[in-house]
């Protein structure tokens, strides 16, 4: 699938090893007189062209190194147009508050408020019991039962609240980040940056759960300059979702794709 | 016309279904005349034959998918209620809390109408073939992804358990006294190879059997756009056929000629399409296939003349190379580099002109604008094609888009051209709806009913560039909404009511500014919809006011956004489509010295190797 190493490798990292690698050739086949004789031969022979092939050979190189050397210097001349490189950064370093409808939050010690467990408490370790495994197709852990399935009717408290925050994601976040959460949503092909991907071990899963309720709040516009604010189409949630849903989405977010936020412990 | 054929209940022998994944393993031998008319390759399953006169050529009676069991059942109910439950609903009636701003809408399950089949018209489509291909490669052109990498095969399978027997109420696989199953053998029918005759031919055969009376005289689904419901009543559009990667059958396979061929025999259930297996031969089908395949967008733009194919035309569609598909959206590649090259002389004056030749065309992919009020959920424009030439003095732009309706404001409005908030005159973005509208497809808030009933606004395009883009501090560039603070941005906006207007964008809740001076140097060359496609040529100056418009200079890589509206889409305002960043470049002629110092160097190799050769041969005399 990978048809060029992404990020391209600079000219100088490439120069340095191809340098070193042909110095080390060259000392493996300069290693004695003898050697040294025995790579020389072959091309001491077409030069010397005593042969039928050799001579062919020769002339062949005479012609075609020309020819090959005039290419090679014309397309170094060519303007060439392909995409500029810009390299972003995903996760910029978050600020130490940010401030939503009104209220100001301290990212080191806000909490989800409804990742609580049977006492109204907040509780990492009762949510995390609810998720089954990290592997492909993580699913929920039992249909029957109402701690287990967000979609039972009797289903109260914390699973209750992933049922909500899934909702407002298929209402409002799936167009882009789509229906598996992995960032190929019915738009992905159109923007750059494309949309993030949560099932990727690189972004939900290494992130405080209060990080995730920045980005979401203040969207691409709010991104520090490093994270290019201005071509991010994902949008400032705080204008279209209440503080609670935010909360809600989030915690979805970790339900569905199995990860548990990362924490101080 | 759905194309029913009545059930006349015919005697199954039950079999039982081994681990296939090719409809052509269904197969049964039949010995109706039918197979010899046709190049079947006849398998080896040697199976109870059957004389069933009114099976259609290309078909086979097939077998009765067995039961699943209750673990398995139990199983896809967990996988249902993690993954699917979001737009399907927990009674699988299409009506999940995601329903409501889907257009299509999710399936409906209830009734066992399926549409992608190798099942003859009406009947239940293939478990193990049809609905698991649909889970993996999901259903492009709509919401359903691909489940491929996500779910494993077990879970799929396991899924397709759950819905066929729980959530398929109306019918069932095992009702041995309705459901037949007669499959199209797709893989041993000798398809006709694609030639310029098979294409012309298809041409004419897709005028007589009225197909482009939906789907139009080119093809671009605008035969009959908004008359169409499906069976539930919710509006339809025919498929696009220069879109092969939204098919919703493309199996992740777009340019891949069987689906189509498919698609026609088996008919598309619940929608107007029918099935054309009855009224056509094999061979027939395989020509209209081919056309229909051929009209999907190509490296080049060949124009189809209104449908009336030239054995010229067919063999330039002949000619066409597929375009690269992106594997991770299943759509055309997207190169973000804009190129325009120069031309001599005046710009061309049409879409005719050969000059237009000298350049790629690029897809802009454009999305949904769906970061700020009013969001738009559903864009019925997914991409633009662009062209552009320079000379002296001018730069244009060909622009290129399919659209369904050509849509002009009838009615007067009250804001003006260069405002952007109309939230304050009510133009509002769809609401949730948490499924208020599944059993009503005519309610008005819903988005399939709004599909045919907004308020027609203007069709339109944009794009824009950042004003002084040679100072910008790289990498900054203006928001790609309409600019901001401290980097407005030089916006072209030309609407189908003839307006092409300069602004200055300051951001995306500010109204724009007018740039009356430039507006008067902007041209629309020429703005023509026809045939279900726009066609916009627009030229501008390279240079204007420094201060206020942005100078096109050689070389450079000049940021550009597009948007576009979709007048009966309701778009109007901030509800539109838009792209990424894109990059115009200028490309210079190329210089003299371009073909000087290669000729140079080449001749300078040659005396090097000259005076090596001279010397070797004079060392080997001296020592001789």
């Amino acid at each position: 699938m990978k048809y060029r190493i992404y990020p391209p490798i600079p000219f100088s990292v490439r120069a340095i090893y191809g340098t070193v690698a042909a110095c080390g050739i060259f000392m493996w086949v300069s290693g004695s007189q003898q050697e040294w004789e025995e790579f020389k031969r072959p091309i001491i022979n077409v030069l010397d062209a005593k042969t039928g092939l050799t001579k062919f050979v020769r002339t062949a190189l005479l012609i075609l190194l020309p020819i090959g050397l005039w290419g090679f210097a014309y397309n170094s001349f060519l303007p060439s147009f392909d995409e500029p490189i810009e390299l972003r950064t995903v996760h910029p370093a978050p600020p130490a508050t940010t401030k939503v409808h009104g209220k100001t939050y301290v990212l080191q010690t806000a909490a989800n408020p409804f990742r609580i467990n049977t006492e109204g408490k907040y509780d990492q370790a009762y949510s995390n019991a609810h998720i089954v495994s990290q592997d492909m197709g993580r699913l929920m852990k039992d249909v029957k039962n109402p701690e287990d399935n967000p979609w039972d009717p009797n289903a109260k408290g914390y699973i209750k609240h992933v049922r909500e925050g899934g909702e407002i994601f298929f209402q409002n976040c799936h167009f882009c980040h789509g229906d598996n959460l992995n960032g190929r949503g019915l738009w992905a092909f159109a923007f750059n940056p494309i949309p993030a991907n949560f099932t990727d071990a690189g972004t939900i899963a290494q992130l405080q759960e209060t990080f995730v309720f920045w980005r979401v709040a203040k969207g691409g516009i709010g991104l520090p300059g490093e994270g290019f604010p201005w071509a991010s189409v994902m949008p400032p949630w705080e204008q279209h979702l209440t503080v609670d849903e935010i909360w809600k989405v989030i915690m979805f977010e970790y339900w569905h794709t199995g990860y548990y936020p990362r924490t101080w412990e | 016309m759905n194309g029913n054929k009545s059930q006349n209940g015919l005697f199954e022998k039950r079999m039982v279904m081994n681990e296939t994944t090719t409809p052509a393993e269904y197969g049964r031998r039949g010995l109706g005349a039918w197979l010899l008319s046709c190049g079947l390759l006849i398998g080896s399953l040697g199976l109870a034959t059957t004389s069933h006169a009114e099976m259609a050529e290309g078909f086979a009676e097939g077998s009765r998918p067995a039961p699943p069991s209750a673990e398995q059942v139990e199983a896809g109910k967990r996988v249902y209620f993690t993954k699917c439950v979001w737009c399907h609903g927990v009674e699988g009636a299409g009506d999940g809390p995601g329903a409501d701003r889907l257009w299509p809408r999710p399936r409906n399950f209830n009734a066992g109408t399926f549409k992608i089949r190798h099942t003859a018209s009406g009947e239940l489509p293939l478990i193990d073939v049809d609905l698991f291909q649909t889970v993996t490669h999901g259903l492009p052109g709509s919401a359903m992804p691909s489940w491929e990498g996500i779910l494993t095969e077990d879970q799929r399978r396991d899924v397709l358990a759950f819905v066929t027997t729980e959530l398929v109420k109306d019918r069932s696989w095992q009702d041995t006294e309705f459901e037949e199953f007669h499959v199209l053998q797709l893989d041993k029918i000798q398809p006709v190879a694609p030639s310029a005759e098979s294409i012309k031919r298809g041409s004419e055969l897709v005028k007589e059997m009225k197909c482009i009376e939906c789907h139009g005289v080119e093809g671009r689904g605008d035969g009959n756009a908004f008359n169409l419901k499906d069976d539930w009543g919710f509006s339809i559009q025919p498929a696009d056929w220069h879109k092969c990667w939204n098919f919703r059958g493309s199996r992740q396979d777009a340019y891949n000629v069987k689906n189509i061929f498919r698609t026609f025999s088996t008919g598309v259930s619940g929608t107007p399409m029918p099935s054309f297996a009855d009224n056509t031969t094999v061979e027939d089908r395989w020509h209209i296939a081919n056309y229909v395949n051929h009209l999907c967008e190509r490296d080049v733009d060949v124009d189809i003349a209104g449908g009336n194919v030239t054995d010229e035309i067919a063999a330039a569609l002949l000619a066409a190379k597929p375009r690269g598909i992106d594997p991770l959206t299943d759509k055309p590649k997207v190169d973000f580099v804009v190129p325009s090259k120069f031309v001599e002389g005046e710009l061309p004056a049409d879409e005719h002109d050969e000059r237009w030749k000298l350049v790629d065309r690029r897809i802009v992919a454009m999305g949904g604008q769906i970061t700020h009020k009013p969001r738009n959920f559903v864009t019925r424009i997914d991409d633009v094609w662009v062209q552009s030439l320079y000379n002296e003095t001018h730069i244009s732009f060909m622009f290129r888009w399919d659209d369904r309706t050509k849509s002009v404001q009838q009615d007067s409005v009250d804001w003006e051209p260069y405002e952007v908030n109309l939230g304050d005159y009510g133009i509002e973005e769809q609401a949730p709806g948490g499924s208020k509208f599944a059993d009503d497809p005519e309610h008005p808030e819903s988005i399939a009913a709004k599909q045919t009933a907004y308020q027609v606004f203007n069709d339109g395009l944009a794009f824009q560039f950042p004003i002084k883009w040679q100072e910008l501090p790289a990498p900054r560039k203006p928001r790609y909404f309409w600019g901001d603070e401290g980097f407005p941005v030089d916006i072209a906006k030309w609407t189908a009511d003839g307006e092409l207007k300069a602004y200055q964008g300051e951001g995306w809740d500010v109204d724009f500014e007018d740039r009356d001076d430039f507006t008067e140097e902007l041209k629309t060359v020429k703005a023509e919809w026809k045939d279900g496609r726009w066609t916009v040529i627009i030229t501008r100056p390279l240079k204007g006011d420094y201060e206020e418009d942005a100078y096109i200079e050689l070389g450079k890589y000049i940021p550009i956004n597009f948007f576009v509206w979709d007048g009966h889409n309701g778009d109007v305002g901030r509800k539109m489509a838009v792209s990424a960043f894109y990059y115009l470049v200028l490309e210079p002629p190329i210089e003299k010295e371009t073909y000087i110092y290669p000729t140079l160097a080449a001749i300078g190799l040659v005396l090097v190797e000259g005076w090596i050769l001279t010397r070797r041969a004079n060392r080997r005399k001296g020592k001789v």
